[in-house]
């Protein structure tokens, strides 16, 4: 592993934090330029900010939390989801020339809540994971733009009366709790380990990002006429990382190929299997 | 029936304790126990607070237009039941597949069944399987957590049918989208409070007999401040209803 997320096999973290916000907010704000691209762009959104959370939770997740990698992706979706569609709410209530303050808004409430729960943790819990704080609010704000982005996709705006019904009434929003969470937590989750590279790590965040958009675009059928280009979009994004992501697990199993397994004995059979290994 | 906002902030806030509290009695072994080698279900409290939490609420949310206390024992009920399915079927994979003796190496004797235990238990790990105790343990836990949850639910519900963007539409009885966001809102809650309590308890616990349960105080005062923050967000998401 590379210690803390900060070995050499790690990637400077403030480029999935730049993609993930600028980008994420960027998706999400373009949503109503055009039925078809504005969808899009939301989708695109989203998947920036997975890529975002992604390299969070391994950041954070290598300390070894003791409660494995899911669970403060679980948590932070949680609260994520909450504090994101608080945003959207407040933005109703302040009157509909303040809907754009909505997406920002529900970002900023998901960070602050990442923050008090971090907070608690350390002071309360004595945790003693010194980027917990951090990495939960870029967690937090990861996963609140991946929800928007999504939601924004389906209802083809970001306002709250449309995602209640296109994305809340259906139950859509529940799915992508869970959707959105296996997004973010399962590429640390599986490429944890001693020979941890962030790069392909984030590459398969990419291949777990866009086959969560083909999803999206699959179930926003009924809703939006942009379902079937999310869902090409997202299939053809899937395909190249998810192809990438391979090439790289093999570029860096060639090292066991290379230096061979360790030997049984010592003596015949070893040279053996070197021979074997230097045919093969 | 009016929520005011600062019963809908207590009412997440109870019902946050209770989900975090309900957690320490549930036999969580996390991946030991999923190899059998320390006492518990094999596996961690998030999935189990999807599993318990989401029962839970759908019970709960069956009986959505029924009063208070029939909301809260359904969602209890509903928690307790999916927890007990869960420990019921681990441990015929313990007993029968794994060929391991449910004990516990925390105490000497199960306080329930007086049974003696550390004879059971292999060397070299915590216990396996899940004995007496640990049932019962995680039957009180599952009660406890669907009570919250359940209780964060029905509140929030009758808040958001009071404002015009969830009101019930007529010839129906429910608001489907105030259902719907009351119940992953509190579904939401069930995981916050369950991760802050594994925090605490360092991912495995085996119930109330255990030595960790005593660190109960220190995850209520966590998840109280958590959840009542938490709360102040559904206050706002009240509000969105003004349209």
């Amino acid at each position: 592993m590379s210690e803390n997320g900060r070995g050499p096999n790690s990637v400077d973290k403030r480029k999935p934090l730049a993609l993930g916000i600028v980008g994420g907010l960027i998706g999400i704000y373009l949503t109503p330029i055009n039925p078809i691209i504005g969808p899009l762009l939301a989708a695109l959104g989203a998947v920036c900010g997975i890529v975002w959370g992604a390299d969070a939770i391994a950041r954070v997740a290598s300390y070894g939390l003791g409660t494995g990698v899911p669970s403060i992706g679980y948590m932070s979706l949680a609260f994520s989801l909450v504090g994101a569609l608080s945003g959207l709410s407040v933005a109703v209530y302040l009157g509909t020339s303040y809907t754009w303050i909505g997406p920002v808004l529900g970002v900023v409430l998901a960070m602050i809540v990442g923050a008090i729960v971090a907070g608690l943790g350390l002071t309360v819990l004595k945790m003693k994971i010194p980027i917990l704080m951090r990495c939960t609010i870029e967690l937090a704000g990861a996963a609140a733009i991946s929800v928007l982005g999504f939601s924004a996709a389906i209802a083809g705006s970001y306002a709250m009366p449309n995602i209640l019904h296109s994305v809340i009434i259906p139950g859509y929003i529940a799915l992508f709790f869970i959707l959105n969470t296996m997004a973010i937590q399962h590429p640390f989750n599986a490429c944890l380990g001693p020979n941890e590279n962030r790069t392909r790590t984030l590459k398969l965040a990419f291949s777990t990002a866009f086959i969560a958009m083909a999803i999206t675009g699959v179930i926003a059928m009924p809703f939006s006429s942009a379902w079937y280009v999310i869902a090409i979009v997202g299939a053809i994004g899937w395909f190249v990382s998810i192809t990438s992501f391979i090439q790289a697990s093999k570029d860096e199993a060639a090292l066991v190929k290379w230096t061979g397994w360790w030997p049984h004995e010592e003596g015949e059979d070893f040279d053996k299997e070197v021979k074997e290994i230097k045919e093969a | 029936m009016v929520v005011d906002p600062l019963i809908l902030i207590g009412a997440v806030a109870v019902g946050g304790v209770l989900i975090g509290g309900g957690v320490h009695f549930i036999p969580v072994g996390g991946a030991p126990a999923a190899i059998a080698t320390a006492t518990g279900v094999g596996t961690g409290t998030a999935m189990l607070a999807a599993g318990g939490g989401m029962t839970g609420l759908i019970t709960a949310a069956a009986a959505t237009t029924s009063p208070l206390w029939l909301v809260i024992l359904a969602g209890g009920a509903g928690s307790a039941l999916m927890l007990g399915i869960t420990m019921l079927v681990g441990n015929w994979v313990y007993i029968w597949g794994v060929g391991c003796v449910p004990s516990s190496a925390k105490v000497t004797h199960d306080p329930i069944t007086k049974y003696e235990q550390s004879k059971f238990v292999t060397p070299g790990t915590e216990g396996h399987g899940i004995p007496t105790v640990c049932f019962v343990s995680g039957i009180i836990g599952g009660l406890l957590s669907g009570f919250g949850g359940a209780l964060a639910y029905y509140f929030l519900y009758y808040s958001l049918i009071a404002t015009p963007g969830y009101a019930i539409p007529s010839g129906a009885y429910v608001s489907l989208g105030a259902a719907t966001l009351a119940g992953t809102f509190a579904l939401g809650l069930f995981f916050v409070n369950s991760v802050i309590a594994s925090y605490n308890i360092g991912g495995t616990i085996e119930g109330f007999h255990d030595p960790k349960f005593a660190r109960l105080p220190r995850a209520a005062l966590a998840c109280i401040i958590a959840s009542a923050i938490v709360g102040a967000l559904g206050v706002l998401l009240v509000q969105g209803g003004s349209f």
